[in-house]
């Protein structure tokens, strides 16, 4: 599906990430592997350091924490905030919608939407396209996307597919008009059919929580899991990015005239470091164009990975002048959005650690 | 917050009813009331009987059952769905989302959109309200919206506040582009400062679900609950109906310039009978022009209701010609919606049972 | 396709000297779910095609392997 914006910007972005920091090295140990084992995952992988959020931290508790930060730098005032979007899959409850808790807790007025968005790696991609239309209404004039998920809570630690690469974090981003026309272009796109790839099987309506669901079992060697967690089907995730993704960003260039050479930025979802490279190679961009280190330093988080890789990788440039950049997040449902458009400059761009008073 | 939007039109609609009936004289026998209180209740309330579903049944059965029924009468082409949403609080999984599975199971296109939205009982003026932002891009056409919930399994028997009047269904709706300069006027607001009222306390991130979490705790009323249960502060929520719905409303007619008299029907979200008489009886409005019996014939199913509501008491007037209604949606959150449209002729509207 | 190319290729992902074309891929030490992906990236970099999650885990042998992408190429 291709939806075409004008007059629209990303004004202010703030990335939370959890202040515990945890090294693979203090942490293979837990995945039943071996040093030369460890040494090789590590490497092919590209991983180093994630952040995980403490057990009573949730994703709203990191978004609340950004929201705050917009409002102490005066970039954002309460009274301009027309919606709040909370995109995520870790949501604080499953009634009410967790972005009316956050309404709640700010102390927003009554002339506010509110929506939670079930939505992963794809997430904030999802989230701009909803606040972009949401911005065509005259009565709206800000929008907040929040998009935030504890991913940690739902594997164990001794899983060595998933817990290495995940990473806790939350964002939120201001998203309001533009006098500037420049458009933007972008490219939804759906397969349901191949859900089995990213699945969380049980907890929810399909097989609801019970003593079964809990039980921690070893379905592979340095894979313990309980239903109520993420499973995923590597190659299957593989093959979609490699055959998927290059195709949606192609027909975005040229659905908005640019070019390799035309775009500044590929800010692009990570899922690791491996799987970046191999689809930088694939679609000839140059390297120094994709930045590939937010998992090395943060873990993937999922759709707040692309609102931290800009403000970890192009915090000065984004303060100070305005780019045309390629955004394009991908993962669970499957769904994968691509888009281009201006970006900067910005009024707020940071990435801070989560200290709660 | 107040919305307009022109040429957008709903073109039929399609409510889903599992054939599962429960009464309330059976939910009776669960609750530490005695028979008499208990037969009072039902009277004042309006209660009587409601469509619950099988055990393992969920949103995206309902919505995939619903869809195939209207692609085998012909009343909707697969390809031409740009846009499906999905309005429920009683997803399949926390992941992935229940629209994307239910585009799978019906091998619908990829070039479309697919969105969960967490909403309650405002979920069908919400659910309409995107559809309508979604039709102002030139490659939409054709947007469905299913609203659907399987909230009786997670109310608690011993609860009688919530599980005589909680029904499952599933509704969808399709919305398109009007050839005429019609005129939708709409508002909504929102208090998450009261969001308490009406809620799950456990099964999220906050409070994930344990073997503790499902066992029933007398929770002071004479009523049995689980933290997994949903509750509803009852008192709350009808203060909260009748302190600001009416205004809501008055306010979005007195912006569009029609009068009272002139709306046909107000379509409101039917928490329960007594509810929708004394909001009736607020704003002034025969209950006539305020139908308030989707609770006792199938059940309090969420932002279904107001769909139930045109399927059920307008199923033919619908069909045959143009009304002028008010929809008003209002619930968990806290959240209160309003909309005041012309609906009419549908291509369908009417109601099939899940099996 | 060079199959030797080939061989030598899935010798460097799987850590050994050499791979057979009988050589069973499960029985290698190193074939996990990290050699499927990096089996997954050298085919399609190197012989541009692309083998399906459900394709590599039904391959047997490295020659079963090879004529899979072999097939894919034409």
């Amino acid at each position: 599906m291709k939806c075409i914006f004008k007059n629209k910007r990303i004004s202010s972005i703030v990335a939370v990430a959890p202040s515990q920091e945890f090294r693979f090295d203090d942490e293979y140990q837990y995945f039943k592997m071996t040093e030369p084992q460890a040494k090789r995952f590590k490497k092919i992988m590209g991983l180093d350091r994630h952040r995980i959020a403490p057990p009573d931290v949730c994703a709203s508790d990191l978004c609340l924490y950004g929201v705050q930060q917009l409002l102490d730098a005066g970039v954002l005032k309460k009274e301009e905030i027309s919606a709040v979007l909370f995109i995520s899959q870790t949501p604080d409850y499953i009634l009410p919608p967790t972005s009316n808790v956050i309404h709640g807790k700010l102390g927003l007025g009554h002339d506010v939407i509110c929506l939670d968005i079930n939505q992963g790696c794809a997430g904030y991609l999802a989230g701009l396209q909803l606040a972009f239309m949401l911005l065509e209404l005259p009565a709206v004039s800000k929008v907040l996307l929040l998009t935030g998920d504890t991913g940690s809570k739902q594997m164990t630690r001794e899983n060595r597919i998933n817990y290495p690469i995940n990473g806790d974090a939350g964002a939120a981003t201001v998203v309001e008009r533009s006098a500037d026309e420049k458009t933007i272009f972008m490219d939804v796109k759906n397969d349901g059919s191949r859900y089995k790839a990213l699945i969380i099987p049980g907890g929810a309506y399909r097989m609801p929580s019970s003593p079964e669901t809990l039980k921690l079992r070893e379905v592979e060697e340095g894979v313990v899991k309980c239903l109520e967690h993420v499973d995923m089907d590597g190659a299957a995730v593989f093959n979609f990015t490699m055959d998927d993704i290059p195709p949606q960003i192609e027909a975005v260039l040229a659905y908005s005239g640019e070019t390799r050479d035309s775009i500044a930025h590929f800010f692009l979802h990570q899922p690791n470091p491996f799987i970046v490279t191999q689809m930088t190679q694939k679609m000839k961009i140059p390297p120094a164009k994709v930045p590939n280190n937010v998992v090395s330093l943060y873990g993937n988080c999922s759709s707040t990975t692309i609102p931290l890789n800009i403000a970890l990788n192009c915090r000065e440039p984004m303060l100070a002048e305005t780019r045309r950049v390629c955004l394009s997040g991908f993962g669970v449902g499957l769904t994968w959005i691509s888009a281009v458009m201006d970006l900067g400059p910005l009024d707020f761009c940071k990435i801070v650690d989560y200290k709660p008073a | 917050m107040n919305f307009t939007f022109r040429r957008k039109r709903i073109s039929g609609v399609l409510v889903v009813l599992p054939e599962n009936e429960r009464s309330f004289i059976e939910d009776m026998k669960n609750f530490n009331f005695p028979e008499a209180r208990s037969l009072k209740l039902k009277e004042v309330m309006g209660f009587d009987k409601r469509r619950v579903v099988e055990p393992g049944v969920c949103v995206s059965d309902l919505a995939v059952f619903g869809l195939q029924h209207l692609f085998e009468q012909d009343l909707l082409k697969r390809e031409e769905i740009d846009a499906l949403l999905l309005v429920t609080q009683t997803a399949d999984h926390f992941m992935p989302a229940t629209s994307s599975l239910i585009q799978g199971r019906l091998g619908l296109k990829h070039d479309m959109l697919c969105l969960d939205i967490n909403q309650a009982c405002a979920g069908f003026v919400i659910g309409l309200i995107q559809a309508f932002m979604l039709l102002e891009q030139e490659s939409v056409n054709k947007v469905v919206l299913v609203n659907a919930d399987v909230l009786s399994r997670k109310a608690s028997p011993k609860d009688r506040n919530i599980y005589p009047l909680i029904g499952d269904g599933a509704a969808i709706t399709i919305i398109e582009r009007d050839h005429e300069d019609t005129m939708i006027h709409a508002s909504v607001k929102m208090d998450g400062s009261r969001a308490e009222a009406l809620m799950i306390p456990a099964g999220g991130l906050r409070m994930p679900s344990t073997p503790e979490t499902a066992l029933l705790e007398d929770v002071g009323d004479n009523n049995l609950r689980a933290k997994d249960h949903v509750f509803m502060d009852g008192s709350a929520i009808f203060n909260f109906v009748q302190t600001e719905v009416p205004p809501l409303i008055e306010k979005l007619l007195a912006r569009a310039g029609v009068s009272s008299a002139e709306v046909d029907y107000y379509l409101c979200h039917q928490p329960n009978r007594f509810m929708l008489e004394k909001l009736a009886d607020k704003m002034k409005v025969p209950y006539a022009r305020m139908p308030n019996n989707v609770v006792e014939h199938f059940g309090n199913n969420g932002s279904v209701t107001i769909p139930t509501v045109m399927a059920y008491n307008l199923r033919e007037r619908l069909q045959r010609e143009q009304l002028q209604v008010c929809l008003a949606a209002f619930g968990g959150g806290l959240a209160w919606s309003a909309m005041l449209l012309k609906l009419g002729k549908l291509a369908f509207n009417k109601i099939i049972e899940y099996n | 396709m060079d199959k030797l190319e080939f061989y030598q290729r899935l010798a460097e992902i799987l850590d050994v000297e050499e791979v057979k074309p009988e050589s069973v891929l499960k029985e290698f030490d190193v074939w996990d779910s990290l050699a499927i992906l990096s089996v997954l990236a050298m085919t399609d970099a190197k012989y541009g095609v692309s083998v399906k999650a459900e394709e590599i885990r039904s391959v047997v042998t490295a020659e079963d392997l090879a004529r899979l992408v072999e097939t894919k190429q034409k």
